[in-house]
C-alpha cells in the first residue's frame, strides 16, 4: 500500500482526468471547454504542487518495476511545466478555431500521466506500456481535426509509423528479454557489467535504438516529423514539439546510461547526431512552411541533444538536461507566437502558415517582433542569450569526452542553422509586405503574452546567473550516474 | 575605485533600459529620447576619461580590477570542477579603446539627430546596448566572457545595419556580416573549450602563464585566427567589410571602423601573442603575407572603387592590416605603433564616414560620378574633408603618422623585406586618398545633378572638432597616449 504513496501525483492526475472526462461528457452547457481547460489547468497545477511536495525523493517500488529519484523528480517537474506552458497558450486557440471537441484536453491530460509514469519507470515492462499510452493518445491527437485532409494525413503517417517502431522497440525488448530472461533495469545492468555481451543482445540494443530514434525524430527516422508537423492542429503541433521528447529523452537517458551501458551506442548515436544536425540544418534552409521550419529545426536541436547522450559523462548528461529546459522553454516561446498570430486575409479563422505572412510584424506589433526576435537569435545560440549558454556546455562536454568531430560538426551547423533563423527576422524586420499577405495585428491572448513574457526575460537574464541551472542539472546528472 | 569601471560598462545599458518606457508616440517625445540617450553617452564618455586620470601608468597589472562569480559548480566530491567569472580589469592596451568606444557612441547618437526618422527609440536603444557589449569586450580577462561579448555585438550590429541601412542590398550587407562573423568565431569557440579543458580556467591571468604545448599552440592559434582574421579583416575574409559599410547607416559605419575592427586586432593582440608565443612566432610569416597581400590589394582596389564609402572601406582594410604587421613584429616599438594605429585610425576612418554622411544627407547618393567641385558649394566641409584626409594618407603631424611610423620602425628590425613592401603602401595610400579628395572637391561643380547644397550646419561642424582636436593632439604629443602603453606592453612582449 506504500508504494502508492509515491505515485500520488500520478494518481491524482489519472483520477482528475477521469473525473474532468465524465463531467465533460454530462455537461451539456456551451462553454464547457473554457470550464474544462481551467480545470484541467488547475489539475495539472496541484499535480506539481503533489510531486513538490513529495516527501520521499529516492527508491523504487512496485517490485522495482518503478523508480523515484532525482532524475525522476526533474523530468516529472519538467513534463508538468510544459505541458501546462503548451495547454496554456494553445486555450485561445482551441477556442478560436471552430473544429474542437473537448477530448482534446483530456487525452492530452492522459499523454501527461503516461509520460509521468514513464520516465519514473524501472523495467521495460511499464517501459513498454507507458510509451504506448502515450503515443496512443497522440495518434488520436494529430488526426483530431477531422474535416481537415491534412490533419488526418498526419494522424495517419504518424500512426503506422509510431506503431512501426513500437513494434521495433518491442522486438527490442523481447530479444533483450529472451537472452537474459530479465526485464528490471537493475539486473539488466549488473548482467551488461560483468560479462562479455552475445552477439544477439547486440542486435536488441539495436532494435531499441532505433525505435528511440524513431520516437524522437532523429535522422535516418525523422520523415514522419515534417508532415505530422504540419498536418496536426497547430496546438497539438505545440505539445508534440515540447512534451513527449523530455519524457522519451529523459528515459531512455537512464536506460542507456544506466542499464545498458554506453560504449555500445556511440557510434549508432553519434551517426545519427550528426544526421540529424546536418539534415535539419541544411533541410530547413528550403522550406516556407512555419511549421515545417519549426519541425526541421527540431530536428536539428535533437541532433545537438545526441551529442550530450554520446558523451556518456556528467558532464554530457548535464548539458542535455540544461539544452533540454532552454530548448523547451524556447519552442513554448515560439509556439505562443504561432498560436496566436492571425492571417491578413480572413483572420477571423485562419492562422498563418507561411514564414512569408511575418513581413511588417515589426511595424505592426514591434514588441512581439522583438520578442521573436531574440526567440530566434537564442535558437540560433547567439550569445549572451540562453540558447547560446546551453550550447556551448554541450560543446564542452563533447569536447571533454574527446568527440572533436561531433563538436566541430555542432558549431558548424550551428552556423549553417543561423542561416534560417535570421531569414525569419529579416522577413518581418527589412522585408517589405506581400500585400494582404502578412500577419493580422491584435492583442495576444493574456495567457500567451504572459508565457511569451516569461520566456524572453528568462532567456534574455538567463545569462546573468545561470549558476543555479547548472547546479540543478549537475545534481540530476550525478543521480543518474551513482 | 572598482565600481567606476562596473558604471562606465553597465551605465549605458540601464540608460538603454529606462528609453524602453519612454513613450514615443509625438515629435516632442521623440526629441527627449535622443536627448536622454545622448546625454547619458556624454555622462559615461566623461566618466571613462576618469578612467584615464586615475590610471596608474606604472605598472603592468590590470586595474580597477572586479569580480564577479558568474558560473560556478562542484563535483559530487565537493570541489569546484567548473568555473567562469566575470572578471574585469582594465590595462595600458585596452584602457584607450575604452574611451574611444564611450567617444564614438555619443557621435554616433548625435550624427543620427536629424537624418534618423523611423524608429528612433529602437536606434537609440540599440547603440547603447552595443556600447555596453564594446566595453565589455575590451575589459573582460575571461576568455568564454571575452567570447560572448566579442558575438553579442553581432545582434544590435545586425539590427543597425538591417534597419536603418540604406538601400536594398543591405539585408545581403547584414547576411555577409553575420555569418562571416559567426562562422570565424565559432572555431574561437571550439579552442576556448579546448582551452577550458586542458587547464580547467578560462581565467586570462591564469593562463597567460600556462605552457600549452606546441603542437596545441599551432591549433588554438589557429583557430583564435579565424575569428580574428575575419573581423581584422585579413584579405581572403575581408569581403563582408566593404559590403557592411557601404549599407550601413552613417553611425553604424561609424562603430564598424572606430570599433568592431579593433576587436580583431585587440584579441591577437591580447589573447593570441601573449598565450600562444610559439604560435605566434612560427605564424608570423603566413601573417606578415596576408597582410601585405591585403595592404597592397585593397590599395589597388579602393582606385577602381567609385562608392564613396566603399573606398573608405578598403582603405580601413589597408590599415588594419597595418596593424597587424605591428602586431607581428614582436617589438614593443611595432605594439605601440599598431596600439597608436588602432586608435587613431579610430578616429580618422569614423571622421571619413562622417564626411560621407554628410554629403549622403544632402544628395542621397554616394556615387562618386555625381560629385565634384564641392569646395565652390561646402567650403568649411572641403577643409574638413583636406584635414581626415591628409590624416589617412599618414602626414606628419597627425596621429596616423606617428602609429605608421612606429609600426615600420618596428617591422624593420625584424623583417626589412616586410617593412619596405608596407612602406609601399603608404604610397598607394596617398595616391588613392589624393585622387578621391580630388574627384570630390576640385574641378567643376557638377550642377546637372546637383541643384540643392548647403555647407556643414553647426551641428555637422561641431561634430568633427573633437576629432580634429584629437587626431592633432595624438599626432603632435604622442606620449600622453603611448606612457600608459609601455609598462603593459613591456609585460607582454617580456
Amino acid at each position: 500500500m506504500i508504494d502508492f504513496i509515491l505515485i500520488i501525483p500520478e494518481l491524482f492526475l489519472l483520477t482528475a482526468t477521469i473525473i474532468l472526462l465524465l463531467y465533460g461528457l454530462q455537461s451539456e452547457r456551451k462553454n464547457v471547454l473554457s470550464l474544462l481547460s481551467l480545470l484541467s489547468l488547475s489539475s495539472l497545477f496541484f499535480t506539481g504542487l503533489l510531486l513538490w511536495n513529495n516527501p520521499i525523493i529516492s527508491c523504487s517500488f512496485f517490485f522495482n518495476a518503478c523508480i523515484l529519484d532525482h532524475l525522476t523528480f526533474f523530468l516529472k517537474s519538467l513534463i508538468i511545466g510544459s505541458s501546462f506552458g503548451a495547454l496554456l497558450i494553445s486555450l485561445n486557440f482551441l477556442r478560436i478555431s471552430a473544429t474542437y471537441s473537448f477530448e482534446t484536453i483530456i487525452l492530452i491530460l492522459f499523454s501527461v500521466s503516461s509520460m509521468m509514469i514513464l520516465v519514473s519507470s524501472y523495467d521495460l515492462l511499464p517501459f513498454y506500456l507507458a510509451i504506448e499510452f502515450q503515443s496512443l493518445c497522440f495518434y488520436v491527437l494529430a488526426a483530431s481535426k477531422r474535416h481537415s485532409e491534412f490533419s488526418t494525413e498526419a494522424g495517419l503517417k504518424y500512426f503506422l509509423l509510431g506503431a512501426f517502431s513500437s513494434g521495433i522497440l518491442l522486438f527490442g525488448f523481447s530479444l533483450i528479454y529472451g537472452f537474459t530472461g530479465i526485464t528490471n533495469f537493475e539486473d539488466l545492468a549488473k548482467i551488461t557489467m560483468s560479462e562479455a555481451l552475445p552477439f544477439s543482445m547486440n542486435l536488441g540494443m539495436v532494435f531499441i535504438g532505433v525505435g528511440f530514434l524513431f520516437k524522437i525524430t532523429a535522422v535516418p527516422f525523422h520523415m514522419w516529423a515534417p508532415d505530422v508537423y504540419e498536418g496536426s492542429p497547430t496546438s497539438i503541433t505545440a505539445f508534440f514539439a515540447i512534451v513527449p521528447k523530455i519524457a522519451i529523452i529523459g528515459v531512455f537517458l537512464r536506460f542507456f546510461g544506466f542499464c545498458l551501458f554506453f560504449y555500445e551506442w556511440g557510434t549508432i548515436l553519434m551517426l545519427s547526431s550528426l544526421g540529424s544536425m546536418m539534415l535539419g540544418s541544411i533541410a530547413a534552409m528550403s522550406q516556407f512552411k512555419l511549421k515545417r521550419l519549426l519541425a526541421y529545426s527540431s530536428i536539428s536541436h535533437i541532433g545537438f541533444m545526441l551529442i550530450g547522450f554520446c558523451c556518456g559523462s556528467i558532464e554530457g548528461v548535464q548539458a542535455l538536461l540544461i539544452y533540454m529546459i532552454v530548448y523547451m522553454l524556447m519552442t513554448t516561446g515560439l509556439f505562443s507566437i504561432a498560436l496566436s498570430l492571425k492571417d491578413s486575409v480572413n483572420f477571423r479563422t485562419s492562422f498563418i502558415e507561411s514564414i512569408n505572412q511575418f513581413s511588417m510584424l515589426a511595424m505592426t506589433n514591434p514588441i512581439l517582433a522583438l520578442s521573436l526576435t531574440i526567440l530566434l537569435f537564442s535558437m540560433a545560440g547567439i550569445p549572451p542569450l540562453a540558447g547560446f549558454c546551453s550550447k556551448f556546455y554541450l560543446f564542452f562536454a563533447a569536447l571533454s569526452s574527446s568527440l572533436n568531430v561531433l563538436a566541430c560538426v555542432g558549431v558548424l551547423t550551428s552556423v549553417i542553422s543561423c542561416f534560417y533563423y535570421i531569414r525569419l527576422i529579416k522577413i518581418m524586420y527589412f522585408e517589405s509586405p506581400f500585400l494582404d499577405y502578412h500577419c493580422f495585428p491584435f492583442r495576444l491572448s493574456f495567457q500567451n503574452s504572459f508565457i511569451l513574457a516569461f520566456v524572453t526575460t528568462f532567456i534574455v537574464f538567463f545569462f546573468v546567473y545561470p549558476s543555479p541551472l547548472f547546479l540543478l542539472a549537475h545534481k540530476t546528472a550525478i543521480a543518474l550516474c551513482f | 575605485m572598482k565600481y567606476l569601471l562596473l558604471f562606465v560598462i553597465f551605465f549605458p545599458l540601464l540608460a538603454a533600459f529606462f528609453l524602453a518606457f519612454f513613450p514615443e508616440h509625438k515629435k516632442e517625445h521623440q526629441k527627449w529620447i535622443k536627448n536622454f540617450a545622448f546625454q547619458s553617452s556624454l555622462l559615461n564618455f566623461l566618466a571613462s576619461l576618469f578612467l584615464w586620470i586615475q590610471f596608474d601608468s606604472s605598472t603592468p597589472k590590470f586595474q580597477y580590477g572586479c569580480f564577479v562569480d558568474w558560473l560556478s559548480s562542484v563535483s559530487a566530491q565537493g570541489e569546484p570542477v567548473y568555473g567562469s567569472s566575470l572578471t574585469l580589469g582594465v590595462d595600458g592596451i585596452s584602457l584607450f579603446f575604452i574611451i574611444l568606444t564611450t567617444f564614438l557612441t555619443p557621435v554616433c547618437l548625435f550624427t543620427g539627430w536629424s537624418s534618423i526618422q523611423n524608429y528612433v527609440k529602437e536606434y537609440c536603444i540599440a547603440f547603447l546596448v552595443l556600447e555596453t557589449l564594446m566595453i565589455a569586450v575590451f575589459c573582460t580577462l575571461d576568455l568564454l566572457l571575452f567570447y560572448v561579448f566579442f558575438e553579442s555585438v553581432l545582434i544590435p550590429m545586425f539590427i543597425i545595419i538591417g534597419v536603418w541601412g540604406s538601400r536594398e542590398r543591405k539585408i545581403r550587407a547584414a547576411y555577409q556580416f553575420f555569418l562571416y562573423t559567426l562562422f570565424g568565431s565559432v572555431l574561437m569557440l571550439l579552442a576556448i573549450l579546448l582551452i577550458f579543458f586542458q587547464t580547467g580556467t578560462t581565467d586570462l591571468q591564469i593562463l597567460l602563464s600556462t605552457e600549452f604545448s606546441e603542437k596545441r599552440q599551432f591549433l588554438l592559434f589557429l583557430a583564435f585566427f579565424a575569428s580574428f582574421a575575419v573581423k581584422v579583416p585579413m584579405v581572403p575574409v575581408h569581403i563582408w567589410l566593404p559590403e557592411a559599410h557601404v549599407e550601413a547607416p552613417t553611425a553604424g559605419s561609424v562603430i564598424l571602423a572606430g570599433i568592431l575592427l579593433k576587436l580583431g586586432t585587440y584579441g591577437l593582440l591580447r589573447f593570441s601573442i601573449p598565450m600562444f608565443p610559439e604560435a605566434s612566432l612560427y605564424f608570423a610569416p603566413l601573417i606578415y603575407s596576408m597582410s601585405l597581400i591585403a595592404i597592397v590589394y585593397t590599395s589597388l582596389t579602393t582606385l577602381r572603387q567609385i562608392d564613396l564609402k566603399k573606398i573608405i572601406a578598403y582603405s580601413s582594410v589597408a590599415h588594419m592590416n597595418f596593424v597587424t604587421i605591428g602586431l607581428f613584429s614582436l617589438n614593443a616599438q611595432g605594439i605601440e605603433g599598431s596600439l597608436l594605429l588602432m586608435l587613431s585610425h579610430g578616429l580618422v576612418s569614423p571622421a571619413l564616414f562622417l564626411c560621407v554622411g554628410v554629403l549622403y544627407d544632402r544628395h542621397k547618393t554616394r556615387i562618386l560620378k555625381y560629385y565634384g567641385g564641392c569646395v565652390h558649394t561646402m567650403p568649411v566641409f572641403s577643409a574638413i574633408f583636406l584635414f581626415f584626409t591628409m590624416a589617412n594618407i599618414s602626414l606628419p603631424g597627425t596621429s596616423s603618422f606617428v602609429g605608421e611610423f612606429l609600426i615600420l620602425v618596428g617591422v624593420f628590425q625584424n623583417n626589412p623585406f616586410v617593412a619596405i613592401i608596407a612602406a609601399t603602401g603608404m604610397v598607394l595610400g596617398a595616391a588613392y586618398a589624393l585622387w578621391l579628395y580630388n574627384r570630390v572637391v576640385f574641378g567643376h561643380f557638377k550642377a546637372p545633378y546637383i541643384s540643392y547644397y548647403s555647407d556643414l550646419n553647426r551641428r555637422e561642424f561641431w561634430m568633427f572638432v573633437p576629432f580634429i582636436l584629437g587626431v592633432t593632439w595624438m599626432g603632435i604629443a604622442p606620449n600622453v597616449f603611448l606612457d600608459p602603453m609601455h609598462c603593459s606592453v613591456a609585460n607582454l612582449i617580456g
